[in-house]
């Protein structure tokens, strides 16, 4: 049920690689709390974790990935202002195919302001290391979390819209679909309330919650207040009042979802497009060709990289900068390594604290070419 | 003791309703449930049939010991080998629906939702709640491997699941859950917690199945106490669906069957010009009846059967077709 020695051999040559980057060996326990994994991930995680319980009934499983436990562990150890480390070893998952036991080696970067710098420096170290243990071409393709939503949030959409785009987009749906959907609510007819609250205000709408409960008898509320259900109505009364999604939008929506190639194009036709929509992007590009420079500074072939507009994961911890490689040669239509900026989860694990951080993780047994190339 | 080892093993729920209506259901089918040694003993066997052995356990137990091949048929939910076993259709068989133990797994959540009809309403009302508070709605269950299966087709995401093993209706109440997954008959003892079903939140139409393990020992001698056993299930099957009746005083009897079978999905014997006795489906019955009658018929009878042995097995026939 294990993957091969090789992939043990090739975690800790990586690991070895990124120690002597200045990446400081970490070993975070294979035991871990699974609320950590599914607090962030979603239930869908669970039916691929392997789960088991302490003595109280604490639900534990065994790590499904490096980066949570790393970051737990680096919060552990009293998480100074900034700092890197690098872990190798064994993660578990219930698959279709392959071993639920196999090896990833991964690095971890945290505290560092110097974003775009610290982007490219990771993207850098983690290709450099993979080159050196596999001769196999890695085909390269980056995405921006910021760059999509701050698109988004540029177009005065209500929030009930950005959100569902957002959100949307991140479960991988079409953005078509995600427009189309029928406003929630409409399959009962709920007309008459949203009528009634078309230019209310929040206090008025909860009054009038309050008052329909109490007309119903229904004494408790239980999980959502009020306040949280007149807020909907709210929400779905201010989109009954904007009609269907403008067209428009609809269309500028989806001509930034299809920007995508060569990175400095890509970066010319964004300009191009958030110049029509009339939205401000300037700082996000100007971070991105910052990014772009270190890209260069650090020896990366930056016409041969693949940006990509849609690039995003159904996690919502990722912030910014994303990325992927593939082998050219395989027909492997998973990644070898991916990784990217994630705030947000350290915001999570560290109860609220601000932590840039960024990470990398190597799928060691996908790597085709052998141990010494 | 020398006893011999059983040939097949048939698992019977040991409490409750489930009990009850699975030896009411056996002894329909005639064969009567023996506790070897009194009411505590949790072996027993069938009066009819030898080399069989009943073992008494739980639900969730039956389906354990069926998925694992340790026993060879049982008595259990479907929302059971639904939720439990993984690879249900590689490991058991649902040979049959019982007609008894009818349940639904639903989706509830607390009343004062005004808002909240459907399973989209839920995947909006799950985000906004998310992202306001940074934490996932929770929802109580035992159904852990079905509520995330109907979650991800709704494409519903956003949410945890509490573990549950009883009273799961009152989790909200007591703030442990803002919604629950639970199994329901009549829907009274979530409306009792101030709960309501979503519009679309049904997610299994459960029913008490007579269940087989593909993986147990199917030694020719438990083949053949299967085909025995089953031949009476069907045979029970088949005189609880259908129903027999005799028209006397008809005019054209060849004329009416003929129409009969047409319009009533009737099998017919014509005994005379006169009169004709039908086999038909029980809840066509007294519709065929009030037919006959305007046909000229001067009296038709209905009859129930006890039991209606055919020369096809089919539930045998059903459970080789899979070991095959």
């Amino acid at each position: 049920m294990r993957s091969g020695l090789n992939g043990k051999v090739r975690a800790h040559a990586l690991q070895a690689l990124f120690i002597e980057a200045g990446y400081a060996g970490c070993e975070p326990p294979i035991l871990q709390p699974a609320n950590a994994f599914l607090d962030h991930a979603g239930e869908d995680l669970r039916g691929r974790l392997l789960l088991t319980a302490d003595g109280v009934g604490e639900e534990l499983c065994l790590r499904p990935e490096l980066t949570i436990p790393a970051c737990r562990e680096w919060l552990a150890q009293g998480s100074p202002e900034s700092g890197q480390i690098s872990c190798a070893g064994p993660v578990f998952r219930q698959r279709q195919a392959g071993p639920v036991e196999f090896y990833q080696a991964g690095l971890e970067n945290f505290g560092r302001t110097d974003h775009q710098a610290a982007d490219a420096e990771v993207l850098a170290l983690v290709l450099g290391a993979v080159g050196k243990i596999s001769k196999v071409p890695l085909h390269v393709t980056f995405g921006d979390a910021a760059l999509f939503q701050h698109f988004v949030e540029g177009m005065g959409l209500p929030l009930a819209w950005r959100r569902r785009i957002l959100r949307g987009h991140r479960a991988g749906k079409r953005l078509r679909d995600i427009t189309d959907a029928l406003t929630p609510g409409d399959t009962v007819d709920h007309s008459g309330v949203l009528a009634a609250l078309e230019g209310a205000d929040r206090a008025g709408a909860r009054a009038l919650v309050e008052d329909l409960l109490a007309i119903a008898g229904i004494a408790s509320v239980g999980g959502r207040s009020a306040n949280e259900i007149a807020d909907r109505f709210l929400e779905q009364a201010g989109l009954r009042a904007s009609g269907p999604f403008p067209r428009e939008k609809q269309t500028w929506l989806e001509e930034f979802l299809q920007i995508g190639g060569e990175p400095d194009q890509a970066l010319s036709d964004m300009r191009r497009l958030a110049t029509v929509a009339d939205i401000d992007l300037e700082a996000d590009f100007a971070s991105f060709e910052t990014r772009l420079g270190f890209f260069s500074a650090h020896g990366l072939d930056v016409a041969a990289l693949n940006f990509s507009a849609a690039f995003t994961r159904p996690l919502d911890y990722y912030t910014g900068f994303m990325f992927e490689a593939h082998e050219t040669s395989t027909e492997h239509k998973n990644p070898v390594l991916g990784g990217g900026r994630y705030d947000h989860l350290m915001a999570r694990l560290s109860g609220g604290r601000t932590i840039p951080a960024l990470g990398a993780a190597v799928w060691v047994e996908r790597l085709s070419g052998g141990v010494h190339g | 003791m020398a006893e011999t080892a059983p040939a097949l093993v048939l698992c019977v729920p040991s409490k409750g309703r489930l009990q009850e209506n699975a030896h009411a259901f056996f002894a329909r089918a005639g064969l009567d449930v023996v506790r070897a040694r009194g009411a505590r003993d949790y072996r027993g066997r069938l009066a009819q049939v030898p080399g069989v052995e009943i073992a008494f356990l739980s639900a969730s137990e039956i389906v354990a010991q069926l998925a694992a091949g340790t026993a060879h048929l049982g008595v259990t939910g479907e929302d059971l080998v639904r939720e439990s076993v993984p690879d249900a259709d590689t490991r058991l068989a649902l040979l049959t629906p019982l007609g008894f133990g009818h349940a639904n797994v639903v989706v509830a959540v607390p009343q004062a939702w005004i808002d909240v009809a459907t399973m989209a309403d839920l995947e909006d009302v799950a985000g906004a709640f998310h992202a306001r508070r940074g934490e996932r709605m929770r929802v109580a269950t035992k159904y852990v491997n079905l509520t995330r299966r109907f979650f991800a087709e709704a494409g519903v995401s956003d949410y945890r699941i509490v573990e549950s093993l009883g009273a799961t209706e009152g989790a909200p109440a007591a703030g442990q859950a803002e919604l629950i997954v639970d199994i329901t008959t009549t829907g009274a003892t979530l409306q009792a917690n101030a709960l309501k079903i979503l519009d679309d939140g049904v997610m299994l139409h459960s029913q008490a199945n007579l269940v087989a393990a593909l993986r147990a020992n199917w030694s020719p001698q438990a083949r053949e106490a299967a085909r025995i056993i089953l031949s009476r299930i069907a045979a029970e099957e088949l005189a609880r669906t259908t129903r027999e009746l005799e028209a006397t005083g008809l005019t054209q009897a060849s004329k009416v069957a003929a129409d009969a079978s047409a319009n009533f999905n009737a099998s017919s014997l014509v005994h005379s010009a006169t009169e004709i006795t039908f086999s038909v489906p029980s809840g066509k019955a007294t519709a065929l009846a009030d037919w006959l009658v305007g046909q000229g018929a001067a009296r038709v009878t209905i009859r129930a059967h006890q039991a209606v042995f055919s020369a096809d097995n089919p539930l045998a026939e059903a459970l080789f077709r899979h070991l095959a």
